[in-house]
């Protein structure tokens, strides 16, 4: 529990005594003892997956946008992309960028589970795992979209993408209008995880449009 | 056949997107770290721990990593690496550990 009552990233004991929580901790010991994983190799992997954070996107289409031959890898070749900013999203899995245009916009669920390019930007949000977001992304994107706030101009055509266990879909969004001039760190605070899931898009910051 | 998973266009969640976040609990850090470790060692593969989570009973009265944490049991299970019963009982031993009746 955080002593000031704020919001914490590790908050809690993790011990409510739910029969998930118990049966869990129970299998972590039982693994541990028979020698079947080590602590440490848990602890890797929670360690794994808190340092993805929807950042590694932001900083990925930050520099495509300024780099337009570094935007071709990342559309060619994304997991190499990855690795030339240091970012490590090694493994089985396959990952395809697929670029906004003016023409196009896309939207990326998983109907069947909640696959996420996982790798890149960690744990996927709670409401990318809802049976509303599954079931009507395929088949209602525009009205999904309006209920984050945002709707692509209606000669845009929207393509969704159902990810699977073996392919993970990321969104190259357009970069804003008016933020020319802008640097690469600049560009990457205006990328939200949403726009990279495609359920909104950047915008300019408001001091760059006025 | 399609299961209870494959909800691609289902009727039954016309609602409105639910769009509040919840922390991620320490025991959901995990389930999803030894999920994925195991998957890591060549112990069980995505594909299985697919087929695991598909096939549970009661899938959509579990949360996301309480689906996850059942199926990870059932393919420790199915596997002969661990059984349900030393489970039921290390389970019961936390459970007097921490003091919750």
């Amino acid at each position: 529990m955080s002593e000031n009552g704020h919001d914490h990233p590790h908050p809690g004991t993790g011990r409510t005594a739910t029969p998930s929580t118990l049966r869990v901790r129970a299998m972590e010991k039982l693994l541990v003892e028979k020698g079947v994983l080590t602590e440490a190799e848990i602890q890797d992997r929670i360690s794994y997956m808190d340092s993805r954070s929807p950042a590694n996107g932001a900083k990925l289409v930050a520099k495509a946008w300024t780099d337009e031959a570094f935007k071709n890898r990342l559309l060619e070749d994304t997991k190499s992309a990855t690795f030339e900013l240091g970012m490590d999203a090694s493994g089985p899995v396959e990952f395809i960028v697929v670029e906004n245009t003016p023409e196009v916009h896309n939207l990326i669920v998983c109907t069947l589970c909640s696959c996420y390019p996982r790798a890149i930007l960690g744990r996927p949000p709670d409401w990318y795992k809802s049976f509303e977001y599954r079931s009507r992304a395929v088949k209602e994107p525009r009205a999904v979209m309006r209920e984050f706030g945002y709707e692509p101009p209606e000669n845009v055509e929207v393509r969704v993408h159902d990810s699977t266990a073996d392919i993970r879909y990321m969104v190259l969004p357009m970069r804003p209008e008016g933020t020319r001039g802008m640097g690469e760190e600049g560009l990457a605070e205006l990328v939200s995880r949403d726009s990279l899931v495609g359920v909104s898009v950047p915008e300019a910051p408001s001091h760059f449009n006025a | 056949m399609s299961g209870p998973h494959d909800l691609g266009g289902a009727k039954d969640f016309s609602g409105p997107i639910d769009k509040s976040q919840h922390e991620v609990e320490d025991w959901e850090r995990l389930t999803d770290a030894i999920t994925t470790a195991l998957d890591g060692k060549g112990i069980k593969t995505t594909d299985e721990h697919r087929r695991a989570v598909e096939s549970l009973e009661n899938y959509a009265e579990l949360g996301y990593y309480e689906r996850w944490a059942a199926a990870t049991e059932k393919l420790l299970v199915e596997k002969g690496i661990l059984t349900k019963e030393e489970i039921d009982e290390r389970a019961a031993e936390i459970k007097r550990e921490w003091g919750e009746k």
